[in-house]
Formats: C-alpha cells, structure tokens, sequence
C-alpha cells in the first residue's frame, strides 16, 4: 500500500461480539448433542422408548430456546451500519425473546398432558440443557479474545474471527 | 358462604400461578441487563461489541431462572 488510500476506508462497524457469538452457538450445539446421548440413555434405562423421547425433547427445548438470544444478537447485528441500529438491535433481540417464551409455555402446555412424555425425565433433561448451555456460554466468553472497540483486527486473528471488513 | 368456602372453590389451574411467579424475578433482571447496556452503549458506541457480550450472558442467566421456573409449573402443577 502507498499510503494513499487509507483513510477512505469507511470505519468497520460490525461489533465485535460476533465471533464470541458464534463460537458459544457452534459450541453448545456440540455439547447439546452430548447431553442429549447421555440423557436419552438414562432415559431409555429408566423409562423405555418415551424416557428416550422425553430426554430428547427436553434437551432440544433448553438448548434452542438458550441458543435463541445469541442467535438474535448475531441477526441485530448486521445492522450494525444503520443509523437505527441501537433501536434495531433492542427491539430483535427482546422481540425474539418474548416470542421465545409465549412459544416455549405453548410447547411446554401441550407436551403436559402427552402419554408419550414423561414428566420427570423431560424436566430433568431440560435443567440439564439449560445449565450446560450456560456452562459454556461462560467458558467461551471467559476464553474470549475480544478487543475494546468495533474496528480493530487483533495480531493472530484467525480469518473466520476477523469482523467482516466492509 | 364464608370467605374462607369462597376461597377454597377458586378453580383453575395453580400453575398459572407458577408462571406469573417465574416471570416476576426474570423480568425485572433482563429489564436491567438491557437497561444498563443501553446506558453503556449510549455513553460509548465503540465498546458495543463487549457490552452486548456481557449483556448476553446476563440475559442467559436470568432467563434459565425463567426457564426452568415454568417448566416446574406447567409440568408438575396440575
């Protein structure tokens, strides 16, 4: 580069949240998958083909309505260049989590009075999905390398990492 | 009829209840996640990436409280 171009490079506003974001979806889609082996076994010892059923259910409820919040983050996201973005972003990530829930108590009113679900192994592997999700929600942000502002690349970056340059 | 018959014939059911007690605690928690990174995010844009990080693992705390406060109410309150 000759030095005369830089500067007219529009500053890059993606936040720098994304990659962390996406690692902790990518993640606990992994360790859902886990939970969900592990609990459909205990869940076929204990109760047959419905325990199996219900563990599965349970753990798919917790780790898709968790990943939900991250999911509408990374949506709000893009964005991230418009002059509504504040407002945008507030109003998709609290809309899809109000959504979230009317879904989830409609789920969780209908799957109530199933023959084919048992109660208890449902709670147990949704309580289990839930506080994996939040293991590693915390184990990846705690591992995270984030830097301060929106516009920089760190030394070492990966390439998936890089916030998408514009 | 006594208040206390009157009391005792309110039908329904009491997971209701369990609902509207499991939305209190997270509701108020979430209101002040996003209220305090609105603050953050309003006094400086740039940091918006880090906040919303942190914004989001508070969310998914208060949120597992409301996620497993309904599900006890609605899979064992009958």
């Amino acid at each position: 580069m000759t030095g005369t171009t830089p500067a007219k490079q529009p500053a890059n506003n993606t936040p720098s949240s994304n990659p962390v974001l996406r690692r902790a979806l990518t993640l606990g889609g992994f360790v859902a998958l886990g939970i969900a082996v592990v609990g459909g076994i205990i869940g076929f010892v204990v109760d047959g083909g419905v325990g199996l059923l219900s563990a599965l259910i349970g753990t798919g409820l917790a780790v898709i309505f968790m990943g939900v919040t991250a999911a509408t983050i990374l949506l709000a996201n893009r964005f991230s260049g418009s002059d509504l973005f504040v407002g945008a972003f507030f109003g998709i990530v609290l809309g899809g989590w109000l959504l979230k829930f009317v879904v989830f108590l409609v789920v969780v009113i209908i799957l109530k009075d199933q023959a084919w679900v048992n109660p208890v192994v449902l709670f147990l592997s949704l309580i289990a999905g839930v506080i994996g999700s939040l293991i590693v929600d915390v184990l990846v942000m705690m591992k995270s390398r984030m830097p301060y502002v929106s516009d920089v690349t760190l030394p070492n970056q990966s390439t998936d990492e890089r916030p998408e340059q514009k | 009829m006594d208040a206390t018959t009157v009391l005792a014939e309110i039908t329904g059911s009491i997971a209701t209840v369990g609902y509207g007690l499991a939305a209190i605690g997270p509701a108020i928690g979430v209101g002040i996640v996003v209220g305090k990174t609105i603050e953050g995010v309003a006094r400086q844009p740039e940091l918006a990436g880090r906040l919303q990080v942190l914004m989001w693992i508070g969310i998914a705390f208060t949120e597992a409280l409301a996620f497993i406060g309904i599900a006890t109410a609605f899979i064992f309150g009958f």
